[in-house]
């Protein structure tokens, strides 16, 4: 009776848990290059009362043993890794990734960040930066006379300057891939930390045989939440929850039924 | 004391228990790959002194236990999540994979890759291939039915799916693992993996809240059987009884 209630608040705690997950995403769908999560539960450990396969009698064995589970848990969530919609912009300095690869930016405490938001401006000097001020890697600089800007999908920025008719290359956008890009640690601000889970990132163009990905410049990437899928997930995640509460109920009572009988 | 009363109390435990299986499924009802259990109940028949005894002897004496609780192996549903490494089992095989208790089986197919290419569970268990644990090249990988991985049109390994023979015990071992004694796994036959899906738990919601409902109005009749026998018959035997003199 007393694993009854536990159990069930294990059911409890891991919806509230979904529910978090959910909201944080469906919060997020409109946040470019966000991708969402999703928590995967997990069985918790078994009460033996009797081991499947023990011998009832010399001869015989017990058809099925007496397992008591102990309840559930959220396991970890994963990052999905599926493209987002690319949306055009006209934005000569939105770039999306068509592909699985990352933009690299410098952080303030040094270390490299990885983001799939590709909504750059120039700062003061002309150095191409995220909405937070981190440098895009390797630093791409656009001269402040720069008539117009042309990224390639291999990566190579060039520029226009007035008076001239070539365009002059100014830098190569270089992106970033994972073995495992589900394993990378969410730290906001749509940044990414590379992690022992991840592995380390494998740097190249855009365009190579690497798989990066190519980049379209004028486009950004939406949040890949399915906004569909969130709602079907946040009504289980309610209905499972309410089921829970039941079976807390129903143990309850049943306790309550036992003090009355000693009265 | 009356042995119904002893009887009564049996049933009652053997609810409580039978509500810890129903508890456990329905806070696993959307842990991919779960498999729910279901509560046997049996009649244990209680020495009587005479041995073989009366038939009115033994039908008060026939206490209702929980003895097991089977594995249900249905199919759970099948929810498409598009990403490429979510594999679901359509049939009745197992995903084999290497843990470090030795060989476990699982249904939960959300697998990823880890930072050495090797396909693992969500745990971190390596995959069990046909030879071995599977490594995966970088890029896109698809998955043919029957667990064949290709990689830019070329093979690069095979999913390991078996199955067990019905009289195979399954032991639930948590994370959504299951144990099998050693040697009887079998290659899978008629089973067929499907690639960006996943496998919800096989938790029937509609059945578990009548097993929890049945759970709890059978206790409730226990417990006014126990206190029938208490306040009705015992109170009579030790209170009422004594004052006639």
């Amino acid at each position: 009776m007393f694993h009854a209630l536990y159990t069930a608040a294990s059911g409890m705690t891991a919806q509230q848990i979904n529910l978090d997950n959910i909201a944080n995403n469906l919060a997020n769908s409109s946040t470019s290059g966000f991708q969402a999560r999703r928590v995967q539960f997990t069985d918790l450990l078994y009460q033996n009362e009797k081991m499947p396969g023990a011998a009832a009698t010399q001869q015989t064995t017990v058809a099925s043993g007496l397992q008591i589970g102990l309840g559930t848990t959220a396991g970890n969530t994963e990052i999905i890794q599926l493209q987002g919609d690319l949306s055009s912009t006209g934005n000569p300095l939105d770039f999306a990734i068509q592909g699985t690869g990352f933009f690299q930016v410098l952080l303030p405490n040094n270390q490299i960040g990885y983001t799939r938001a590709g909504s750059f401006q120039p700062d003061a000097q002309g150095v191409l930066v995220t909405a937070n001020g981190n440098a895009l890697q390797p630093a791409i600089t656009i001269p402040a006379s720069a008539t117009n800007v042309t990224v390639g999908s291999d990566g190579t920025v060039s520029v226009t300057l007035p008076g001239q008719t070539n365009a002059q290359q100014v830098g190569v956008i270089q992106l970033a891939s994972f073995t495992n890009p589900g394993g990378l640690n969410s730290v906001g601000n749509n940044i990414y930390l590379q992690t022992t889970a991840s592995g380390n990132p494998v740097v190249g163009a855009p365009g190579g045989s690497e798989g990066l990905g190519t980049i379209q410049q004028g486009m950004l990437e939406q949040a890949n939440v399915n906004i569909v899928d969130e709602f079907v997930n946040m009504i289980m995640a309610q209905r499972s929850y309410e089921s829970n509460s039941r079976v807390v109920k129903a143990a309850d009572e049943m306790l309550q039924g036992l003090n009355q009988l000693a009265q | 004391m009356d042995s119904g009363y002893y009887a009564a109390c049996t049933a009652l435990a053997a609810r409580t228990q039978a509500l810890d299986t129903i508890a456990n499924n329905l806070a696993n009802a959307n842990t991919a790959g779960y498999r729910s259990e279901h509560n046997i109940f049996s009649a244990v028949l209680a020495n009587t002194q005479n041995g073989s005894g009366s038939n009115l002897n033994n039908a008060i004496n026939n206490y209702g236990i929980v003895s097991g609780a089977s594995l249900d192996l249905s199919q759970g549903a099948l929810q498409k999540t598009g990403n490429p490494l979510d594999l679901a089992i359509q049939g009745t095989a197992f995903f084999a994979v290497q843990t470090p208790n030795g060989v476990m089986y699982t249904r939960n197919g959300s697998f990823q890759v880890s930072s050495t290419g090797q396909l693992i569970t969500s745990t971190g268990d390596p995959v069990m291939g046909d030879k071995g644990t599977i490594t995966m090249l970088p890029g896109e990988s698809s998955i043919s039915a029957d667990g064949t991985i290709s990689s830019n049109g070329a093979i690069t390994g095979k999913i390991r799916l078996v199955d067990f023979p019905a009289s195979t015990q399954l032991q639930s071992e948590g994370s959504s693992y299951y144990s099998a004694p050693p040697g009887v796994a079998t290659q899978a036959i008629d089973s067929k993996v499907q690639q960006g899906t996943l496998e919800n738990s096989n938790v029937n919601p509609i059945l578990s809240m009548v097993e929890l409902i049945t759970a709890q109005r059978s206790a409730e009749s226990m417990q006014k059987a126990l206190s029938m026998f208490s306040s009705e018959m015992d109170k009579t035997a030790t209170q009422e009884l004594p004052k006639i003199s």
